[in-house]
């Protein structure tokens, strides 16, 4: 066996190994638990009557997924996108930064669940409410910690590239931009899984598919397999979206110290 | 003089005694969860009076009133957390049929389904024909009772589009959908109250079997506590006669559980609900009562449009004999 091979189930090992344990664990008290107190479905269902509703019933689980998971990344890339641009305004000025924060904050505090039946309202049925919510919970952490990171470039980088003549957009695009990039993913990764639950929370409000829409019919009918089936699947997915996070994370800062250091454990 | 004194002597021991009696009269203590937040829905006006009214009291009940807010009051039944609770008699049978819960419905106060059908009277949508070619809204799934609405007056859905919009009626005014699915007691008068009038279509008029609220239990506890069972429905239907007789009485009450709503649209409500509550059969036997009938016609109507998952003896999501022993030719038997 190449040493490549083993460094490679040594990778899997450590990325994979812990969740997959501590899941099982948690899987094995829940069913025993269930079953040796005869707790019926409809008020918690093990873990195999979860797991063999969800493939049952394969099908659709895999269309509501895909139909959320679509909305969660678009409303994420969405609000990523408005908020490194409020970043980069803010970082330009005090002023602006001063008169737009509390702008930011009034869109963080505001509750999704009182403004999303205004959505659909305002935007219609289809995914455009879906994914203006998912970016609206997107928004703020990424704003907050992209102007933070790029706050942080070090006073010796912005002096030399002003003794250099350069321009305040020019320093912003080739120090302070790119110094807000370990800020950034930090935020994604709080931010892909709120993205999420901000679709789901969106799907209640209208809407006939998507796991968020399958969570309210199954809670009317007192389907709890398939309720939980569904926060399964929204569980896994957004495993599954940070994990894809922390990957493109470590292809693009694969110079940073962070990335170094736990590159070093192998 | 002295046989007098011994028979008073006598009178006045019977009488401690039976005083005794009374006070150690066992007072059972209930939690009743109405499905949904305080307001005049029929089944919460009965709790509301019997609690008000001192009608539980008489019934050497004690209950504690909650509300659910998102569902939650069918589960915390089942758990038996809670002893009552209503829901609508369909959800009844879909979530037996789902889940094999031992749900019981024990009165049927909806003897007409809760939800309609309105479009604003200046669409000029005036006949069930003219909904081609419209936007139907529905809350989460299209209800069978539209579908069967649509069937019995030949028209064609594939040629209307159908769209889920949850739960804000705004939705119609603003002209996202033509017609909308609603609860007949709530949504007409607040979009009458946007100064919108409304035409409203009732699927029970085109005699597709619908029913509404229900009071109910779970089997457990209605076979272990059928007497606190029968106590729990006299004080609530007294309560409910009492808001037939004196509605306006009523809505003071209701008030004091919701003080932020308006005395109209709760007056709205209620009046809507004791309409639907009244029938031939409910003028004979009493409010609350139901038949075998009308249940199978429920259930035949979802299990013919696909609304119940699997196959289950109807007979078991509810049961008649409480509220049947309570009465006497119509007349509730009091206390």
């Amino acid at each position: 066996m190449s040493a490549q091979l083993i460094s490679m189930i040594k990778q899997a090992y450590y990325w994979i190994g812990p969740p997959v344990i501590v899941f099982l664990l948690v899987f094995a008290v829940w069913e025993i638990s269930v079953r040796l107190s005869e707790i019926e479905d409809y008020l918690l269902p093990a873990p195999s009557a979860i797991i063999t509703e969800v493939l049952t019933n394969i099908s659709d689980y895999a269309f509501n997924t895909i139909v959320t998971i679509g909305e969660a990344i678009g409303g994420f890339v969405l609000g990523s996108i408005f908020a490194i641009i409020g970043a980069s305004i803010m970082y330009q000025s005090r002023f602006l930064e001063r008169g737009l924060l509390p702008v930011a904050i009034l869109i963080k505090v505001t509750p999704i669940i009182a403004i999303a039946p205004l959505f659909v309202i305002w935007f219609g049925f289809g995914l455009l409410p879906k994914i203006l919510i998912a970016a609206i919970i997107t928004f703020f952490p990424v704003l907050v910690n992209c102007l933070s990171g790029m706050r942080a470039t070090s006073s010796d980088i912005t002096d030399l590239l002003k003794s250099l003549n350069a321009s305040k957009s020019e320093i912003m695009i080739k120090a302070s931009f790119p110094n807000s990039y370990p800020y950034l993913f930090a935020s994604f990764k709080i931010a892909i899984p709120l993205a999420v639950i901000g679709a789901v929370v969106a799907e209640w409000f209208s809407g006939d598919r998507g796991l968020g829409s399958m969570i309210i019919r199954a809670n009317n009918n007192l389907d709890m397999p398939q309720l939980f089936g569904a926060v399964f699947v929204l569980a896994l997915m957004g495993v599954v979206l940070t994990s894809l996070v922390i990957y493109i994370e470590k292809r693009v800062l694969f110079w940073h110290d962070s990335q170094k250091v736990e590159n070093e454990i192998w | 003089m002295v046989s007098r004194l011994s028979l008073m002597a006598l009178i006045i021991a019977v009488s401690i005694i039976v005083g005794c009696a009374e006070n150690n009269k066992t007072v059972d203590e209930i939690v009743f969860m109405a499905g949904y937040k305080p307001q005049a829905n029929l089944p919460f006006v009965g709790v509301y009076v019997a609690d008000n009214n001192g009608y539980f009291e008489q019934q050497s009940l004690n209950v504690d009133i909650k509300h659910a807010s998102s569902g939650e009051h069918v589960k915390l039944l089942l758990s038996g957390d809670i002893q009552f609770s209503t829901s609508d008699a369909g959800s009844v049978l879909k979530q037996i049929s789902n889940s094999e819960a031992p749900l019981t419905a024990v009165a049927l106060l909806g003897q007409r389904g809760q939800q309609g059908y309105i479009a604003l009277e200046d669409s000029k949508i005036d006949s069930l024909t003219d909904w081609e070619g419209k936007t139907f809204g529905y809350k989460i799934s299209i209800p069978s009772d539209y579908m069967a609405m649509m069937e019995s007056e030949g028209v064609l859905r594939e040629n209307i589009k159908e769209v889920s919009v949850g739960f804000d009626p705004r939705i119609l005014t603003e002209g996202k959908v033509d017609i909308l699915a609603v609860y007949k007691s709530n949504e007409p008068d607040t979009i009458r109250s946007l100064g919108y009038e409304v035409t409203l279509w009732d699927p029970y008029d085109y005699g597709v079997p619908t029913l509404g609220l229900t009071y109910i239990t779970t089997n457990d506890y209605a076979n272990e506590n059928p007497d606190v069972v029968r106590r729990f429905l006299k004080a609530t239907l007294q309560g409910i006669q009492f808001a037939r007789d004196n509605p306006d009485a009523a809505i003071e009450i209701v008030l004091q559980y919701a003080p932020e709503t308006t005395v109209e649209h709760q007056g709205f409500m209620l009046k809507t609900e004791i309409t639907d509550a009244i029938s031939e059969l409910t003028d004979t036997n009493g409010l609350g009562t139901m038949t075998d009938s009308q249940w199978k016609s429920l259930y035949d109507h979802l299990m013919e449009y696909n609304a119940l998952e699997n196959e289950f003896d109807y007979k078991n999501a509810f049961r008649s004999e409480f509220v049947d022993e309570i009465y006497e030719s119509g007349d509730l038997v009091w206390p």
